[in-house]
């Protein structure tokens, strides 16, 4: 049965089978690409990206800047790109035409077939995505520090990531996710986007998008599921380490906050742009392929700074509505009342005037401070998870570190190629 | 108009709570969040752009608290301890005047 995804197309996996791999690279370029491109050959590849079927060309590009389509008309609203200098174009004499194999921590990782080398203004691309020319804007200075060059053209896998530990268990394609999904007999799968450790605002934002999913559904099985969807990719000083992320996400389950029955946790790798709305659309075709039926999208969705108004994402979201395979979920804020003793939406309660917001950031910080917050809003598992991981893997702080970015355990390696 | 205000939470971990009992000052927290104790240190907004600018860790959250987190650690005791000997929170305006 074909498995169909963002824009009705087809998810078809891009990845060599072992037995003809090394035949194919044999003899090819091999050019080594930074963990952002790798991030992104393996979104392609596995089909997290469908319908891409590799880097984008110009016609691709130019159509996603001014229309937020690809050339067939299919929406997207990020740019793929792969970048080189003219001068490395040069020293590795590659042209349109040619077939170069990339690499990734010195090993073969994609074949890449070039279809064409071109360029194009980077200012535009920034107007146009991230609504700004800002250099501050981190998805701006992310597109400003493209090279010169880009080159459009075809990915196949060569050689599958070795997912390390303890991220292994987390790394689900989306064929494999949907297979998953079929087994536990979901009918609705909402996605919850994350790149934090979950305190309860977050549990209830998920436990209130599961009670939206699930609508006029029959109750006497579990039909819907929550599937937490973390973005891993590059890390800034002061963010929480991945590891605390991820095993904190699926503590929630294994501490029966949810359970097997309706909550998942699983990584997608990819580097933030946070483009607000249009990292929102992404987002949507990205879960699209995942198999979720639905999507949580909170207050200022992958936004940064003040860059977009709270529900600017809400609003792009539902201008094309009609042509995402997958249903928006808005949720309220939710906060801690103390007239209440409990957290409740914004929606909900009227004790405006007590209401206790917290966020991610105030958490983060009482963490650091030094204090343990009660369960009402930080679980106490989820908590001890955290000084544990803190321990294990962040050399004694929960948070990212000069020492952790220079010495951690990569969340994926590209193994040597058997038989080259 | 009034002008707008925003705090810095110090969140009263037992080690702060033992100093503030010792110099009998316990009553300056507030309750917080289903029980935790906090000290707010209040910044104007040049304050607030100030501490932003000098330490590049922080963050203002302007999305949901309008509070400034993520001061580091030992900076957060520095305020503390002023906050300690001064007796009161009104202490932002010396303590940068050092940077």
């Amino acid at each position: 049965m074909a498995e169909i995804g963002h824009g009705g197309k087809e998810i078809v996996e891009r990845i060599l089978d072992p037995k003809e791999a090394p035949a194919k690279v044999r003899g090819l370029k091999q050019v080594p690409v930074r963990s952002q491109i790798a991030n992104e050959v393996i979104g392609i590849a596995y089909g997290f990206f469908c319908p891409l079927t590799g880097f984008m060309g110009l016609e691709d590009l130019d159509s996603v800047v001014k229309k937020m389509r690809l050339k067939d008309g299919t929406i997207w609203s990020i740019p793929i790109l792969f970048d080189m200098s003219d001068q490395e174009l040069s020293d590795y004499g590659i042209k349109a035409g040619d077939t170069i194999c990339l690499t990734y921590h010195g090993n073969p990782m994609a074949i890449f077939e070039i279809f064409e080398i071109y360029s194009y203004d980077k200012q535009a691309i920034c107007q146009s995505i991230f609504g700004t020319a800002d250099s501050k804007h981190p998805g701006c200075a992310r597109t400003y520090a493209y090279k010169d060059k880009f080159l459009g053209g075809n990915i196949t896998l060569v050689t599958t990531p070795k997912i390390n530990p303890p991220f292994d268990p987390y790394f689900i394609p989306p064929l494999e996710m949907r297979k998953r999904f079929r087994e536990k007999g979901w009918q609705r799968i909402v996605a919850h986007q994350t790149r934090n450790v979950p305190h309860t605002g977050h549990e209830w934002l998920m436990k209130g998008a599961w009670l939206q999913a699930y609508g006029e559904l029959p109750i006497e099985k579990p039909l819907v599921g929550v599937l937490v969807n973390a973005i891993i990719g590059e890390k800034r000083k002061g963010d929480y380490i991945d590891e605390a992320i991820i095993l904190t996400q699926d503590e929630l389950r294994k501490s029966g906050y949810f359970g097997d029955h309706n909550h998942m946790t699983s990584l997608t790798f990819w580097d933030m742009r946070y483009a607000g709305p249009k990292e929102a659309v992404f987002h949507a075709a990205l879960r699209t392929n995942l198999g979720l039926t639905h999507h949580m999208y909170g207050r200022d969705h992958a936004g940064v700074g003040t860059y977009y108004g709270p529900y600017d994402a809400h609003h792009l979201l539902a201008s094309v509505k009609d042509e995402l395979n997958i249903t928006p979920v808005y949720s309220m804020n939710w906060l801690y009342c103390p007239h209440c003793g409990e957290i409740t939406s914004e929606g909900l309660c009227n004790h405006k005037s007590e209401w206790q917001k917290f966020s991610g950031t105030v958490i983060r910080s009482i963490v650091q401070d030094g204090v343990k917050p009660p369960r009402l809003i930080f679980r106490p598992e989820v908590f001890d998870l955290v000084m544990e991981c803190a321990e294990k893997y962040g050399f004694g702080s929960p948070f990212v570190t000069d020492e952790y970015l220079a010495k951690r355990t990569p969340v994926f390696t590209i193994p040597p190629l058997a038989g080259l | 108009m009034t002008e707008e205000k925003y705090p810095i939470n110090i969140w009263v971990n037992e080690e702060r709570y033992e100093k503030l009992k010792d110099a009998g000052l316990a009553h300056m927290c507030e309750e917080m969040l289903a029980g935790m104790k906090v000290i707010r240190v209040y910044a104007n907004a040049a304050q607030r752009d100030k501490i932003l600018k000098v330490f590049p860790t922080a963050k203002f959250d302007s999305a949901t608290t309008k509070s400034i987190e993520l001061l580091p650690r030992q900076v957060k005791d520095q305020i503390f301890d002023k906050v300690v000997e001064k007796k009161s929170v009104d202490i932002l305006e010396e303590f940068l005047s050092a940077y």
